[in-house]
Formats: C-alpha cells, structure tokens, sequence
C-alpha cells in the first residue's frame, strides 16, 4: 500500500550537512500497525514528516496506492497526523477542531456535522464537543486530536510519540484503546515512538532504526527473538553479549568444552552470542546445554522475579532472572555461588555490527 | 527564598523614589486636568468647578477641523501600518529564511534610529517639490508619513504575539488539507488577532499624538489636534486649550488601556 523506496534526506548542506536518512526501504501493508522504533536522532521522526509531507525527501519515492506522492505537499494527501504536543486549535471547540480537516476538503456541509458526532463518539468525547481545547486534561486533548485525525477518513494513520506526555497509567490505557481503535477501523497506522514497550505490545511490524538507517524490520517476537544485530538485540529488551569462538562447527563459550552450533547457525572464528536474561536456567537443564559456575554478584528485586548478576569462573558476568513465586526452592545471597546453563536453543549469533564500523 | 536575589525593591529608599518618581510624572497632568474644568474666565484663576471651557472647545470650530483631521489621518495610519506590520512580521518569523534579515530590522525600526526632526525635515523638502508638481495638498501627505513611524510600534505586539505562536498549529492545518491562505484565515489570524488590535490602537496613539512630522509635512491651513494646540498655545494660553488638552489625554489613555486589556485577556 505504502511503498518506501530509496528514501533519502539530508538537512543542510556542504560541511554542515546532516544526513537524517540513509535510503530507506519499506513495504507497509493495509490495515497495518507499524512501529518506527529507535532512539531520539535515529531519523524516524523525520521519516514520518516526509510521510505527511512536512518536509521533502532528497531522494527516493514514497509511493502510496501506486502514485509517488513524494513532493506533493501535506494538505493534498490522504494523510493525517496526531502530533506529539496535539497541537489542537486554542480558539476552537472539540467540534470544530474535529471538524476542521472536513471543511478544509470543502466536505458537504449537511455532511460534517454527523462525521463530528460519529468520531467523538467512537473516541468517548461527544460529552465534551462545545468545549474549548485549552480546558482539558491531556488524556483528553489526546482523544481529540486522534479524532480530528481520523475525521477525514485518511488512509494512513500517523502518530508522533502521541502518548509520550501522558501518565504511565493512561498511556497504558490508550495503548489499548488505539490497539483497538484501529483493528476496528482497519485503518494503517504508522506510529513512531522511542518506546520498547509501546512497540512490542501495540504493532503488528516494527521498523527498528538507528543513525538513518533500518536495523531490522519484524514482528515484535521475531525481533526479540531473532535480533538481527547487537543493536537491536540491545534496544529491544534485555541481553547479555558473549564473546565467543567457533572452530570445526563447534562453538566454545564461557570457558566451556565446544558444544555444536545452534541450529541454523552458521559462523567461524570469533563471534558474539546473545541470550536473554530469562532463557538463562538455574541449576543443570535438560537437553543440549552449556552449564557454568559463578559467584552471585549483586541481587536486585523487583516484584515478579528477582535481577541476579552472576560473575563466572571466567571473568564474563551474565545476569538472570530468578522468579519469585511462593514454590521457588532456591534462596540467593550475594556472594554465594551459583551454577546455571544456557540451553543451546537459547542462543543467538551476531554479526559483527555494522553500524560501529560505520 | 533561599538564594539571595537581588531585589531592587528592598533597597532602602526605594519606595520614596518610586513615589517621587510617580508624583513628579503626574502631578503636571494632574494640574492641568482640573485648569481643564476651572469655571474662570482667566487661566490660572480658580473659580469653581465646570464644564464651560469643554462646551468652548466643542463649539469652536477650528478645533473640530483639527480633530477630525487628527482621528482621519490616526486612523488610516494606523489601518496601514498594521497591515505593513503584519505582513513584515509574518515575513520574518514565518516561511523560509530571507537573505539579510537584519536589514530588515533595520529598515523597520528606521523611525526609532532617525531623529524624528531629521525625518521630519528631509520629508518637509522632499514633499514641499511633490506638492508643487501634483497640486495635491490633502491629508494623504500626512497619512503617509504617520504610516512610516507608526509601522515599528504596530510591529512589536504583532511579531510577539506571532513568535509565542506554536508553528505545529499551522502544520496541523496543512496536514488537515488546508492550503497556505485558508490556514491563514481559519488558523494564523484568529490567533494573531489580539497583538494585531494592540499594533493597531498603539499606532494610533502615536499618530494621534505627533507634533514635530505633522507640523512640518502639512500643508498650509491644515491642522491636526497637536499642531492646533502649538499655534494656540503661542497666541494665548486659555483654558480652551486645558480642556482640549484633557480630551487628548482622556482617548490616549483610553485606547492604551483596552489595548492592554486586549493583550492581556486573550494571551
């Protein structure tokens, strides 16, 4: 539906110039939930304001329904934005906030009244539509601006950080509500947030980005799972990073005799291993693993499991997850030594970075 | 507080110096407000409290002369600068970035670095040869040289107003499919609309008030409220003239007060 090809932008120019984007390729699907994910400066912002056409690209096309809409400016696409800061009309009403996009089309006008109830009362706001955008609360604000956005019918959906001014509890609320809003809508979204969580609990697809350039682009458990990089295995959730080698298809770890390579590994000389901190199993495991003694470190609690950091014979630290459920047998005390394994299904190969050597 | 900031107003003295300050500023006024309604035939004699010299003033027909043609000229300075000002404020705190901003400043504020005298005689040569060639000798003469120094006073509330303005507003105008001049009307305008009253009543003040460009660009026989009250003022100082003076003062500080409600309730 939304073709992203090429797409490039540099602010500035000669010795001052700064490339936001490095040629950007992305397919977004109809109906979709896609996640700009990254860091603040990682260009997903930037990629947004080039969709709705606030800024334009410096190369590259950006074709929607099969036309390139790549210079055409902002109020001549059907697309629509939810900004950060809502950014609602101070001398206007919810109604006519809402109403705005509508007469701005030049909408029949017998037609923009019933489209203004409609959404507010898809968005829980009819209550409040005489109101004046100044003398409500941000959850509120929020609703609005989500409202004024989807009035036009757009076919894409954009959302800047649009929960990032709100407290935890109602932003976990409003992840749900446009989760929802926008299975029962249909509607592609496209939202960009610095948020891990946001992203992993709310897309359908994440695009993880960092200095201009995609580092993966996934499902949310493909990414957790299978990171492509040390970066994104970073950003998305916890990791330990292991230095290890491989020689004769076996992998030495931790210290330990060469166990075979994971499936679908394929690697030789030194490499880095990624496993999460909740695939690391206390005591011995079955099946194919690599078990290790250390010495605990430091315990941290923090409601449902227990963060250990564990320093192995070897001098590498790995830290773990110990549950704290009422028939967990094992009590931890800094200091004391602990054995643990790493099942071999668990980990996970990386490339060398890239984005270092770049 | 905790950290010692200096405040001016706990400087021993400082409220007697305020008060002094206030005194001497306005007990002049004040003086001449009430010669305004002295019943007296003489200046300077006190004889009781009335409305004569008010009623003397309004009757007079030279003096209703000068003050329409003050509130014309004030009016269609004002209206015009405002204009000027708008479009040169949103010129430069909107769109691209213009070459040689700072000379814009410059040009702008070239009735605050100019001695007003200096202006007021290169505009007295240059319009005594204009006049001479068109004929015209009408009030537009005026109303162009008010426009000129009016423009930075009418410039400052407005690019205020316009800097404190969130630009995303205008972005979520464009996003919602309206183009650059519909943004402007629906969006830009309305928000605008209380820094473009206060430009417009304070230039208006500043026209209303002008002695020096007025006495030198009008043409013979013409005369606005504050050149008036000079050429009477060398004849005979009556108490006509504090109760003309009393009217000026009463608008001035009647426009500069709602200017300053404006500004203040709609921020």
């Amino acid at each position: 539906m939304l073709d992203i090809r090429s797409l490039s932008k540099k602010f500035g120019s000669g010795d001052s110039a700064f490339q936001a984007l490095k040629s950007i390729d992305i397919t977004i699907e109809e109906g979709e939930f896609f996640t700009l994910l990254g860091p603040s400066g990682c260009g997903k912002t930037t990629l947004l304001r080039l969709i709705a056409g606030f800024e334009q690209p410096s190369g590259g096309q950006l074709v929607l329904d099969g036309k390139d809409i790549a210079t055409t400016p902002p109020n001549h696409r059907p697309v629509n934005t939810v900004f950060q800061s809502y950014a609602l009309f101070p001398h206007m009403t919810v109604a006519q906030n809402v109403a705005f996009g509508l007469e701005a089309r030049g909408t029949n006008p017998a037609e923009v009244a019933p489209r203004v109830d409609e959404i507010l009362g898809i968005v829980q706001m009819a209550h409040l539509r005489d109101r004046k955008s100044s003398q409500m609360s941000g959850g509120q604000q929020q609703r609005v601006a989500l409202a004024r956005a989807l009035a036009p019918r757009p076919r894409i959906l954009l959302l800047d950080e649009p929960l990032s001014a709100l407290d935890l509890k109602l932003r976990k609320q409003m992840q749900f509500e446009l989760k929802r809003l926008q299975r029962e809508l249909g509607l592609t979204f496209i939202f960009v947030t610095h948020d891990q969580d946001e992203a992993l609990t709310m897309s359908d697809r994440i695009a993880v980005m960092d200095g201009g350039t995609l580092q993966q682009v996934a499902d949310p458990r493909t990414l957790y799972d299978h990171p492509a990089n040390r970066f994104v295995a970073e950003f998305i959730g916890e990791a330990n990073f292991l230095s290890g080698t491989v020689a004769g298809g076996k992998l030495s770890l931790i210290g330990q005799a060469p166990v075979p390579l994971p499936r679908g590994a394929d690697a030789s000389g030194p490499v880095t291993v990624m496993i999460r901190p909740e695939q690391v199993v206390i005591g011995a495991a079955g099946g194919d693993a690599i078990t290790a003694d250390g010495r605990i470190e430091a315990l941290v609690f923090s409601g449902t499991d227990t963060h250990v950091t564990l320093r192995l014979q070897n001098g590498d630290t790995l830290s773990l997850r110990a549950p704290n459920n009422s028939h967990a047998t094992t009590t931890f005390a800094e200091g004391e030594p602990l054995r643990v394994s790493l099942p071999i299904g668990a980990l996970r190969l990386l490339p060398e970075d890239v984005a270092d050597a770049a | 507080m905790a950290n010692k900031r200096f405040d001016v107003t706990h400087v021993p003295g400082a409220a007697t110096i305020a008060i002094v300050t206030f005194l001497a500023l306005y007990i002049p006024v004040l003086i001449l407000v009430v010669n305004a309604f002295n019943g007296s035939d003489t200046a300077g004699w006190w004889e009781g409290l009335s409305l004569r010299w008010f009623a003397a003033a309004l009757d007079n027909a030279a003096f209703r002369s000068a003050a329409l043609n003050s509130v014309i000229v004030a009016l269609a300075a004002a209206l015009l600068s405002t204009c000027l000002a708008t479009a040169a404020a949103l010129a430069v705190t909107r769109g691209r970035q213009i070459k040689g901003q700072g000379s814009i400043a410059v040009i702008l504020n070239q009735p605050l670095l100019v001695p007003e005298i200096v202006f007021a005689i290169a505009l007295m040569v240059v319009l005594a040869q204009v006049k001479q060639v068109t004929g015209y000798q009408g009030l537009g003469y005026l109303i162009a040289a008010h426009t000129t120094f009016c423009i930075p006073f009418a410039f400052l509330p407005i690019r205020a107003r316009l800097s404190g303005m969130d630009l995303t507003l205008e972005t979520a105008s464009m996003d919602l499919y309206a183009g650059r001049f519909y943004t402007f009307r629906r969006v830009t305008l309305p928000l605008l609309l209380p820094g473009i009253l206060a430009g417009f009543m304070l230039a208006f003040v500043i026209s209303l008030d002008n002695v020096v460009v007025s006495s030198l660009v009008k043409s013979p026989g013409q005369e606005t409220l504050p050149t008036y009250l000079m050429g009477e003022l060398r004849r005979n100082l009556t108490s006509e003239i504090y109760a003309i003076s009393a009217l000026l003062l009463f608008a001035s500080i009647s426009i500069v007060a709602a200017s300053w409600v404006i500004t203040r309730t709609k921020q």
